[in-house]
């Protein structure tokens, strides 16, 4: 008997559709399994036979053979268990033929028959959707996450046993009830989407420099470097930046939980991740960890902070390797890995926040206390590569918090107040932007800048003295267009004004800060 | 002599080897040089101090080797970073001449970071050492050329050192010579200074103000014999760099806000948040931030590093 039934695999955040064909027929008895199979792919026959076998079907002593198509395709991962053993039950005759036609199947299974999650359920449900799959099964607990997606039937099934009973049953409402649809619930996003616990500025007390400039960068999503004493917050300001960001759209949303869920990093239940992410890795993490990647890609840390903030504290501590495989995804938003286990193509579209101290005993440049040396200063600041600081749009230097800056006389602004300017910033640039590559302020590229950030004359004047006084080059010039405009989009302001230039100016990046 | 630039060897018995060093205990016999040696008949003025100075030594420097510089009188120092390269360039750029006197050889440029005040030096002044070409600077080189230094100068002026500093070498020597020693005084709680405190507190000479320094020195040369230039000179540099320039004073007076922030700024680098501490509560750091670049794109103050301000102006006294 043939049988073959659909499952997916996935290519990077993306999937394709796998056909899963069993043929069960007399000759020596055994199991062979093809189709370019990693190591789990494999380990699938023993899984598939004992669950069988522990709810009671035998596997017949005949000839099984199990091919997943297209065959040039590197499968990997655990959701293939479930299609096999379905595509085995119907080869074995238990239900009638065609009764998982149209049907996608995803998961894994344990040796008592019990379904479990498995990664990259929501990219391979996009992808059976667009090609016309209109129902699927998968373990229990990814079939909020597949419900995500609409236009397809999301059933999820905690046991073998269970799709068995469905497979076998008559069409009808007693069907229905065996493996019910899970509801795609629409306000689920934006209710998640409120941070009840997330960190507040409001718990930041002074600092008033730093936050203006995060809310700044988050407006634009520009990348942003902050250099202070430890203990000044620079931490702390970095946690709360994802919670003035502009709230996630439908799309950015399906592309964050979509990283995630290749990552197997969704958490159980979840449909779609309502929050922007925010990474900090340790400053001794290899490059692979960072950027993505090992023998068979999975997405690094740079992909898992995309549309979020990637907070990279004590900056010069990492290593350079490390830093400078950011440029390309800096540039381009996404990351192209290449590894004997494949090419891939990941989103790493992140707003990157740096944090670091100004020299190594981190008082420079209060000459009253800081007690290193200018060549170990220099050293210091040198080991930040210049193309990652080319790739910085602001610079603030926090000061040591004194008391009287603790206890402060103004109540310091909540996150939701800050929200909603960075909101309306978020709307002019959409209005701007619309029907362009572009998103935000911080994408705007050189060649654009003029479109974009057009000045009046007496503001080109400014401008041209501000290049000449503060011995802007070229870029910085560039820089400092790009966040007076998004100065100008906090304040609603159609033209950028004088102001808005100079609040920009104060956070130019120079590279004199570290030549010393 | 030097038309081609080529370095050349004085000799205790030779003419032009500076009558001053002839004065001091344990003379350099050999004395190589790039470009010219310190005229005789005008004075010569020693700034010396810290490398890693402050935003404050840096200002006191600059102003004094520019007024120096203007009235003709000679700036002596060891090119090194910080006060000493500053003093210099100032003189130099004040129209002035300058001497380096070297730990190393007079063809290396060291620190490596003062090559352009070297090629300046090479033409408006000298680079001298007492070390043949193509020495290495190394450290035990660098108390003894400070002998050197002070011997070559009429009166020598420390602007910042601490308690334990290089700078106090020289002073020793100077003393040991019978030089002047003038120094500039600090705070007494700011350690660049401790060391200027200290030697004040020992009876060195004070430079509070820049025209009476400049009579004290008139007078210390006058007994000398040495020429001193027209007061007229002095003044007309402190006239000209005491105040604001005209542009300046009218964007001030215009704008009052400006001239609040500008009012709250000092030599010690302050933050936003320090800055805004000394004004009125209704100014918001984001004002306060554009204010400051302002000031900076004007020439009144200058941001020392990415969040950090003070005032500048070009003298002092």
């Amino acid at each position: 008997m043939y049988s073959t039934v659909v499952s997916g695999a996935l290519l990077g955040v993306s999937a394709c559709l796998v056909s899963v064909e069993v043929d069960i027929a007399q000759g020596l008895p055994g199991f062979s399994m093809v189709g370019s199979l990693g190591g789990e792919v494999k380990e699938s026959r023993e899984r598939v036979t004992v669950a069988l076998k522990n709810v009671g079907l035998n596997l017949p002593p005949k000839r099984i053979t199990v091919n997943l198509s297209p065959a040039d395709i590197k499968k990997e991962g655990n959701a293939f268990d479930l299609p096999i053993a379905a595509g085995m039950l119907e080869a074995m005759g238990y239900f009638r033929p065609g009764a998982a036609e149209g049907i996608l199947f995803l998961g894994e299974l344990g040796l008592n028959g019990e379904i479990k999650k498995v990664r990259g359920v929501l990219p391979i449900v996009r992808e059976a959707v667009s090609k016309g799959i209109r129902q699927c099964i998968v373990p229990a607990a990814n079939a909020r996450e597949g419900a995500a997606i609409p236009g397809i039937k999301v059933r999820g099934a905690g046991h073998i046993r269970d799709v068995f009973r469905f497979l076998e049953s008559e069409e009808g409402e007693e069907k229905e009830r065996l493996l019910p649809a899970e509801q795609a619930d629409s306000a689920e996003l934006s209710v998640r989407g409120d941070r009840e616990s997330m960190p507040d500025f409001s718990q930041v007390n002074g600092q008033e420099t730093a936050k203006r400039a995060a809310e700044i960068a988050a407006a634009g999503f520009h990348n942003l470097l902050m250099v202070g004493p430890p203990g000044a917050g620079k931490s702390m300001i970095a946690k709360r930046i994802p919670g003035i960001m502009p709230r996630l759209t439908q799309e950015e949303s399906l592309e964050v939980t979509s990283v995630l869920s290749v990552a197997g990093l969704l958490e159980e239940g979840t449909a779609l991740v309502g929050e922007r992410p925010f990474q900090s890795p340790h400053h001794t993490i290899s490059q692979a960890a960072l950027v993505g990647g090992s023998a068979s890609p999975k997405p690094g840390i740079i992909s898992l902070a995309h549309r979020g903030v990637l907070f990279l504290d004590e900056l010069p501590e990492f290593r350079r390797a490390a830093l400078d495989s950011l440029r390309q995804p800096l540039e381009e938003h996404r990351i192209h890995i290449c590894r004997s286990g494949g090419n891939v193509t990941y989103p790493s579209d992140f707003m990157l926040v740096c944090a670091m101290n100004p020299c190594p005993c981190g008082y420079y440049p209060d000459k009253s206390r800081c007690s290193c040396t200018v060549p170990q200063i220099r050293k210091y600041m040198g080991k930040v590569s210049g193309p990652i600081l080319d790739r910085i749009d602001l610079c603030v230097e926090l000061q040591p918090v004194d008391l009287p800056g603790l206890r402060k006389e103004r109540k310091a602004e909540s996150s939701r107040e800050i929200r909603a300017r960075v909101q309306r910033a978020r709307q002019m640039q959409m209005e701007r932007f619309a029907g362009t590559e572009c998103r935000f302020n911080g994408d705007i590229e050189g060649t654009n800048i003029e479109k974009y950030c057009p000045l009046g004359r007496e503001e080109q004047e400014l401008m041209e003295r501000l290049y000449q006084s503060l011995q802007l080059s070229a870029r910085a010039y560039h820089r400092i267009l790009k966040v007076a405009r998004t100065v100008a989009d906090l304040e609603g302001a159609e033209m950028i004004r004088a102001e808005h230039l100079l609040e920009a100016s104060f956070y130019r990046p120079s590279a004199e800060y570290w030549s010393v | 002599m030097d038309e081609n630039g080529a370095i050349r060897v004085l000799r205790q018995r030779d003419r032009e080897y500076p009558q001053r060093l002839r004065e001091i205990p344990n003379p350099p016999k050999e004395l190589y040089v790039l470009g010219r040696v310190p005229e005789e008949q005008i004075p010569v003025v020693a700034i010396i101090g810290a490398r890693d100075c402050s935003e404050y030594g840096k200002y006191v420097a600059s102003g004094l080797g520019a007024a120096l510089g203007h009235s003709g009188i000679q700036v002596v120092s060891g090119m090194a970073r910080g006060i000493d390269g500053i003093g210099q360039e100032a003189a130099l750029d004040a129209g002035g001449s300058s001497f380096a006197v070297l730990g190393c050889g007079v063809d290396i440029c060291y620190p490596a970071g003062n090559r352009r005040l070297y090629e300046k030096l090479r033409t408006g002044g000298g680079i001298l050492s007492e070390y043949p070409p193509e020495t290495p600077p190394r450290p035990g080189n660098f108390p003894p050329r400070n002998r050197i230094v002070s011997g070559l100068s009429d009166a020598v002026v420390v602007v910042e050192a601490r308690e334990k500093s290089g700078t106090l070498i020289t002073v020793d020597m100077a003393l040991e010579q019978g030089r002047e020693v003038y120094v500039v005084p600090g705070r007494v709680t700011d350690p660049l200074s401790s060391g200027c405190n200290r030697l004040l507190k020992l009876g060195a000479g004070i430079l509070l103000d820049q025209g009476e320094f400049m009579e004290e020195l008139r007078q210390i040369c006058e007994k000398k014999g040495l020429r001193v230039e027209d007061e007229g000179a002095a003044e007309d540099a402190e006239q000209e760099d005491a105040g604001l320039t005209e542009a300046q004073s009218a964007l001030l007076a215009e704008r009052p806000e400006l001239m609040a922030v500008y009012r709250a700024l000092d030599f010690t680098p302050g933050s936003v948040e320090q800055i805004r501490g000394r004004l009125p509560k209704q100014y918001r750091e984001e004002q306060i931030s554009v204010h400051l670049i302002r000031l900076c794109m004007e020439k009144l103050a200058v941001q020392v590093s990415p969040g950090q301000f003070c005032i500048c102006r070009s003298t002092f006294g």
